[in-house]
């Protein structure tokens, strides 16, 4: 009977309960909206920011991550790789070597970073192939010069004046104190002046060992997780196994890697949150406003039925089924129209009028993310913020003495 | 003896100081089982207080009322709600019926709050419809009953649940005189036949006619007490 007199009354006032479940409608429709392409351009920034060269979890040898020296290798390379095989979660990773160096060609000298990496891994494990400009990736062909080759960033290539086939030298510390240096002939040019790697100059793993006299060990592996968003967990679970083995080894997730930038991401999402948390807001004055004007148009029904029998809590629990369903209804609806716009959001996305070049990588769109959480979190606060509306006017109608209330027109 | 309603020395005050206003001033009385009696006076004499404080609707300022043998200021408010539903129906001058609601509804609403089953109600509600001679019109909301009907829908409310007493505040004052006429000679059928209580507060020379027993209230005392 409850819901049946709640029913009624929604109906009762059709154009007030139409208006009312339309701003409920919106207001779900646009906190869909706006989560989806929230979480969707979070989710597309960290997946290029991992992709691109800080993985989803580094491991690294005590705190090099903090103080990086080029002495402080992972020394048991093979070891930490059967432990990484073995772990289903993780869908693939890269070893790297890292070292400063002076590069020259010609007449002209500039200070650059070399990062070994192993081509095939680092394929899988990062966009560096991608992102290359002009030349070739790595691969096992050797050069005509036969030379080792190396890949350098456009930065280096600019202020150098070289091109792919022009030969550069590298001088830098071998990690027994040695100088190191040596020529080797540049394949490809990779990224943008923007990218990371505008100063980078790439060596094959095995060459970059030899050149740092630090052979068969790595200061970094980078790992990509099959579940980004389980990071944090997982570099945990590895940290522990790791201890296991009484290796000095820190294992990191990409949050505590690159914590500026997770931190940054963390305050503008916060932002958005905020911004949702208005509309949410709005939507439940509405909602307010109409409980409240319903309540007072029917103090003396409410009187009556108190006067016959009702108990002031079925009295409450009335206004609160009337609410719920109009709710209910009204997101049901919302749901309707919310499919499609998900639908175009992670299909089709907003075509930016310029792309947006972030490291290289260029952003033709703007896409929104599809997931329960999407629809079901703003469904749920919108409930909530309902639920918490109907508290003063359901305390009011169901605190009404009868005999005031049916005095009350 | 078998009251129905006792009260003693019941007083009603309004107002504080120098505003008060006493409603009802040293009221005692008692009303048996069947009776068929009617609060008179003019207005402002106590008979719609009367009416709401034996109803459990208002708590006097002093005094003491007893409803089937229960002291009704001693209640808390979920006990008072409970005891309304049972042992009390009500008709009102404004008839109050719910609007959203069918007639059948509305008869059946008290019963459902009750816990009856569904068809214990429905037998009772084609019943009480047949009594107050509404058969036919039970699917109707109150908006597509003239005043009359929509008070007989009232009356058969009141009766639906067989409540102890049934308490009436000017039930004919919104009707014409033969729908008035009419629907007083249901209730009084519905006491001879079935020995329901009825209380009335009225002025209405056809209510007076049709009572037992005519309770005169003036300025809030009982001014005489005639048994016919």
């Amino acid at each position: 009977m409850l819901l049946k007199l709640a029913l009624r009354n929604i109906l009762r006032q059709k154009r007030r309960s139409l208006l009312t479940g339309l701003s409920i409608t919106g207001g779900f429709v646009l906190s869909v909206f706006s989560f989806s392409l929230t979480e969707g351009t979070y989710e597309n920034a960290i997946d290029f920011f991992t992709r691109d060269h800080t993985g989803h979890i580094q491991i690294h040898s005590g705190d090099y991550h903090e103080k990086p020296k080029i002495y402080k290798t992972i020394s048991q390379p093979d070891t930490i790789e059967a432990l990484i095989e073995n772990e289903s979660r993780i869908k693939t990773f890269a070893p790297r070597i890292f070292a400063p160096a002076l590069a020259y060609a010609g007449s002209e000298t500039s200070v650059v970073s070399v990062i070994g990496v192993d081509p095939l891994l680092e394929s899988k494990a990062s966009r560096i192939e991608e992102k290359v400009g002009s030349g070739i990736y790595f691969d096992q062909e050797p050069t005509g010069s036969g030379l080792a080759k190396v890949m350098i960033g456009v930065g280096i290539s600019v202020s150098l004046d070289i091109g792919v086939g022009d030969e550069i030298v590298l001088i830098s510390q071998g990690a027994n104190g040695s100088i190191a240096n040596d020529l080797f002939e540049v394949v490809a040019i990779v990224g943008t002046k923007s990218s990371f790697e505008n100063e980078v100059v790439y060596l094959p793993l095995e060459v970059a060992q030899n050149f740092l006299s630090i052979p068969n060990e790595v200061h970094e592996y980078v790992l990509l997780a099959t579940d980004a968003s389980k990071s944090i967990s997982l570099a945990n679970t590895l940290q522990k196994r790791i201890d296991l083995l009484n290796a000095d080894l820190t294992v990191s997730p990409w949050q505590v890697v690159e914590s500026s930038f997770y931190k940054s991401m963390r305050a503008d999402q916060q932002g958005n949150y905020f911004i949702l948390a208005i509309i949410i807001f709005l939507v439940c004055i509405g909602v307010l406003n109409t409980v409240l004007m319903s309540v007072l148009e029917r103090t003396r029904e409410f009187g009556v039925l108190i006067a016959i029998g009702s108990r002031p809590n079925d009295i409450f629990k009335m206004i609160f089924i009337e609410t719920m369903l109009l709710t209910t209804l009204s997101i049901l609806f919302g749901l309707i129209l919310a499919v499609p716009m998900l639908i175009f959001l992670t299909q089709i996305g907003f075509i930016l009028p310029e792309p947006i070049d972030m490291g290289g990588v260029h952003f033709h769109d703007l896409r929104g993310s599809v997931s329960v959480t999407v629809v079901v979190v703003p469904a749920l606060i919108i409930y909530g913020f309902a639920c918490l509306v109907t508290i003063i006017p359901g305390l009011r109608a169901c605190t009404i003495t009868p005999k005031v209330a049916m005095s009350s027109y | 003896m078998n009251y129905v309603i006792e009260t003693q020395h019941v007083h009603r005050f309004f107002g504080e100081g120098e505003v008060r206003v006493s409603a009802l001033n040293d009221v005692s009385i008692r009303i048996e089982r069947g009776e068929f009696s009617a609060i008179i006076g003019p207005s402002g004499s106590g008979k719609t207080t009367f009416l709401q404080l034996v109803g459990g609707l208002d708590n006097p300022t002093s005094g003491r009322i007893w409803l089937s043998g229960a002291n009704i200021a001693e209640m808390t408010g979920r006990e008072l709600s409970d005891f309304r539903r049972d042992h009390i129906g009500f008709i009102f001058q404004s008839y109050n019926l719910i609007p959203v609601l069918s007639a059948e509804e509305n008869i059946e609403y008290v019963m459902l709050l009750q816990g009856v089953s569904v068809n214990k109600r429905h037998k009772r509600v084609r019943e009480v419809l047949s009594l107050v001679g509404l058969e036919g019109l039970g699917d109707r909301r109150p908006a597509q009953l003239s005043g009359g009907q929509q008070q007989r829908v009232a009356v058969a409310r009141a009766m639906a649940s067989s409540p102890d007493i049934i308490l009436a505040d000017e039930p004919t004052a919104n009707l014409d005189s033969a729908t008035g006429a009419a629907l007083l000679d249901v209730m009084r059928e519905l006491n001879e036949d079935q020995g329901m209580t009825f209380v009335f507060s009225t002025h209405d020379q056809k209510i007076m006619d049709r009572a037992n027993r005519l309770i005169h209230l003036h300025d809030g005392k009982v001014e005489q007490d005639e048994t016919k």
